[in-house]
């Protein structure tokens, strides 16, 4: 009774023994008139109402401070999160996440072919024809994954595009515009090495001429095409390389240049438009560098 | 770029970015209203346009003509207008590796802290010029047809003459409209307009090196050779 | 000046740390246990990293040092089969085991003495149909007596030499002989411009004069 503290303490009962009745028993409760009374319980309910609304939103807060306080997660992602961009920020500047977008787009797709397809000279083009004919959706995927790459590629050319034309590969983005070459260079190399992997017609005479082209080079040009080819003929062993070039080496270090690429433009931000000059501000000292 | 200009790049910077917005909303809407899009483009491309396979690869055929996918029409192109034997190990791997090796270090050659484009003058141009050759090279490998074709318009009565020109390997040195190669042999789209036809008849059987003789063709069947004088009299 | 380090004169360090002032240098140490320990772990990651990756490097570039094929002959066909005024498609294997994707076609004629004049003593001349610019697949066109490539504007003589285009050298031919009156045609091999006998190179090699040294012959072939 009095000894429970004020919220837990029930109404409704504690106050008949407190307070003692008043009046004819008519017209009066709990020494209030109806009305009162009732706009009081109203008011109480809603009280409680929001106690248990905060009650509920401490469950997920205290499970993300559970990770935070084991993880230090919460400082960088605030930071990444909220960080500023600069005035200006256009929808130019959206080429650069599609492009990452369409990767990811190809590494999915990518990932439900490869649990149909068969690498053998023999097989490869039965098995795209049985993902194409029987396998459900097989032909809608493989219609992502064949022309993502050429949407892939005409972004990276647009973003490579922008980046040049905004002036933003100059100090101190020059490191990121190496990355971004290198990038652009592997997405070239997926290109290539991925459109032999139906072994159709066109995807077989592409890479022979493909695969010579690397040939002309003086000296070690037929090397480099012994080494892709597996052999100074195109045999059983191509398909296989290629099949893990572009599904194992060229991917893992796409997704390592990726992560080096954001990591640099979100600590260095992205550029502000070029037709975008600051206002000097008289008050200088307010500047961090 | 000097410290001063590097200083003055950074002041003015930090100023832009403050009066900027958060990431987060602002630019992350931006990004993923753009995925959106690219992801709605690649699926109604693929509903669209399907996947269908060519026929399978035959590394025994002689009529198929191999061309490479679209993004590398420029390169295809480079290699058939470098014509030289002497000169094809740079359209194949010198130009490119050039291309790359430019690519990589600009941010080393061009110190110049300017980054509006009317402001950069040469960086501009040099832009706008490569993506125009780009274009322009794509374009033209995408319209370069296989030796074996005409596609230029004639009168129904000259079109097996025409037939017999596109299977007897003329186009392999000749050009005729859009089709063939520019070389060894002179384009032939108007050749009527400058020999009569006794002229182009007496070329094919008695022609300069390297063009070969087509006297055997006018001994063995003189109604096909015959067919082929006319249609070759017929591009005025 | 006087603080520019390689102006002051230069005292030669001693070898011993007890000379250098390193603390708990003992007589006659050269070598404290830290450089010790630190050029240890240096040589042992080398070791670890050589131990792991010489073997998958060798694994990969294996096939770059290696022949994988034994010489063989394949049979084409009776002697009557073929003429020397023209040529006539055959199919062979080139990678066997693999069914359709190891196989090739050539163009198989038989010599004409009056017309090949070339040091090469095959009775027949067996022209493959690979290009010599990149590998396309050439066509015979019997009305002009040229091998036509689709490519990029390739075009070859009778006797396979380049009449024109791209190309860099003449087409590739096989090894031919004749056993008990049927045709049989053995390994490639690739020519210059005048006809001598190289081992076979890919499309795209020069092999006429100084260039031969600019491409020269692979363990693969």
């Amino acid at each position: 009774m009095k000894l429970l503290p004020g919220p837990l303490r029930r109404r409704g009962r504690d106050e008949d023994e407190e307070t003692p009745r008043r009046g004819n028993g008519n017209g009066w409760r709990n020494g209030r008139t109806v009305e009162a009374d009732e706009d009081a319980k109203e008011r109480e309910k809603q009280a409680d109402r929001e106690r248990m609304k905060a009650a509920a939103l401490e469950v997920p807060i205290q499970a993300l401070g559970y990770v935070d306080e084991r993880t230090g997660a919460g400082p960088f992602l605030r930071g990444f999160l909220f960080r500023k961009v600069p005035k200006g920020t256009n929808w130019f500047y959206t080429l650069g996440s599609a492009t990452m977008f369409a990767f990811i787009s190809q590494a999915v797709t990518g990932v439900f072919l490869a649990m149909y397809y068969r690498p053998s000279a023999v097989e490869a083009y039965s098995s795209i024809q049985h993902i194409n004919d029987d396998v459900f959706l097989g032909q809608f995927v493989h219609g992502m994954h064949k022309w993502g790459s050429s949407v892939m590629v005409i972004l990276v050319f647009a973003h490579m595009g922008r980046v040049f034309f905004f002036g933003a590969y100059k100090y101190p983005r020059e490191l990121n515009w190496i990355i971004g070459v290198v990038l652009l260079i592997l997405t070239m190399a997926m290109a290539f090495t991925g459109y032999l992997l139906p072994f159709d017609q066109r995807s077989f005479w592409a890479t022979v001429v493909g695969v010579n082209i690397n040939a002309s080079g003086p000296l070690l040009g037929p090397y480099l095409a012994d080494f892709l080819r597996g052999g100074s003929e195109f045999g059983a062993t191509t398909l296989s390389r290629f099949y893990s070039i572009h599904m194992l080496l060229i991917p893992g270090l796409i997704a390592a240049l990726i992560g080096a690429h954001l990591y640099l433009v979100a600590k260095l931000g992205t550029t502000a438009p070029f037709w975008l000059r600051a206002e000097k501000k008289r008050d200088l000292a307010r500047e961090e560098i | 770029m000097n410290k001063t200009q590097k200083e003055r790049y950074l002041r003015e910077y930090y100023i832009l970015k403050d009066q900027g917005k958060p990431f987060f909303p602002y630019a992350v809407l931006k990004d993923s209203v753009m995925a959106a899009i690219v992801l709605l483009v690649i699926i109604v491309m693929s509903i669209v346009l399907g996947a269908e396979l060519g026929p399978k690869a035959d590394p025994t055929t002689t009529t198929y003509t191999p061309r490479p996918e679209w993004y590398f029409f420029f390169l295809f192109e480079l290699l058939r207008v470098i014509k030289p034997p002497a000169l094809v190990f740079i359209a194949t791997i010198g130009v490119p590796t050039i291309c790359m090796v430019l690519l990589i270090l600009l941010p080393f050659f061009d110190r110049n802290p300017e980054r509006h484009p009317l402001r950069r003058p040469i960086a501009t141009i040099a832009g706008i010029t490569t993506i125009a050759a780009m274009a322009y090279l794509t374009i033209e490998g995408a319209l370069a047809g296989p030796p074996t074709q005409i596609e230029l318009k004639t009168a129904p009565q000259f079109e097996s003459g025409k037939n017999v020109m596109a299977s007897s390997g003329c186009l392999g040195c000749h050009r005729v409209g859009e089709n063939g190669n520019a070389g060894p042999g002179p384009a032939l789209t108007h050749v009527a307009g400058r020999l009569p036809r006794q002229a182009i008849a007496r070329t094919l059987v008695n022609p300069t090196a390297p063009m070969p003789s087509y006297s055997r063709l006018q001994e063995r069947n003189p109604k096909q050779f015959n067919e082929l004088v006319d249609y070759l009299g017929s591009l005025k | 000046m006087a603080s520019d380090p390689s102006q002051r004169p230069h005292k030669p360090k001693s070898k011993y740390t007890a000379d250098r002032g390193m603390p708990g240098a003992f007589e006659g140490e050269t070598v404290t246990r830290r450089a010790l320990f630190s050029g240890g772990v240096v040589a042992a990651g080398g070791i670890a990293s050589a131990a792991f990756g010489l073997p998958a490097l060798g694994f990969a570039l294996g096939p770059v040092f290696e022949k994988t094929e034994p010489t063989r002959y394949e049979d084409v066909g009776p002697e009557a089969d073929f003429n020397p005024q023209t040529y006539v498609p055959k199919m062979i294997t080139l990678v066997p085991d693999i069914g359709e994707p190891g196989k090739t076609t050539i163009y198989v004629r038989r010599k004409d003495p009056t017309r090949d004049t070339d040091k090469l003593n095959y009775p027949y001349v067996a022209i493959s149909t690979r290009c010599a610019h990149l590998g396309c697949p050439v066509r015979y066109v019997q009305a002009a007596e040229r091998f036509i490539c689709p490519c990029h504007g390739g075009v070859y003589q009778f006797d396979g030499k380049v009449a024109g285009g791209p190309p860099v050298r003449p087409l590739d031919r096989f090894e031919t002989k004749v056993q008990n009156g049927r045709v049989l045609v053995g390994p490639r091999f690739s020519l210059n411009s005048k006809l001598d006998k190289f081992k076979p190179r890919d499309p795209s090699n020069h092999l006429d004069g100084l260039w031969h040294y600019l491409y020269p012959s692979r363990p693969t072939t």
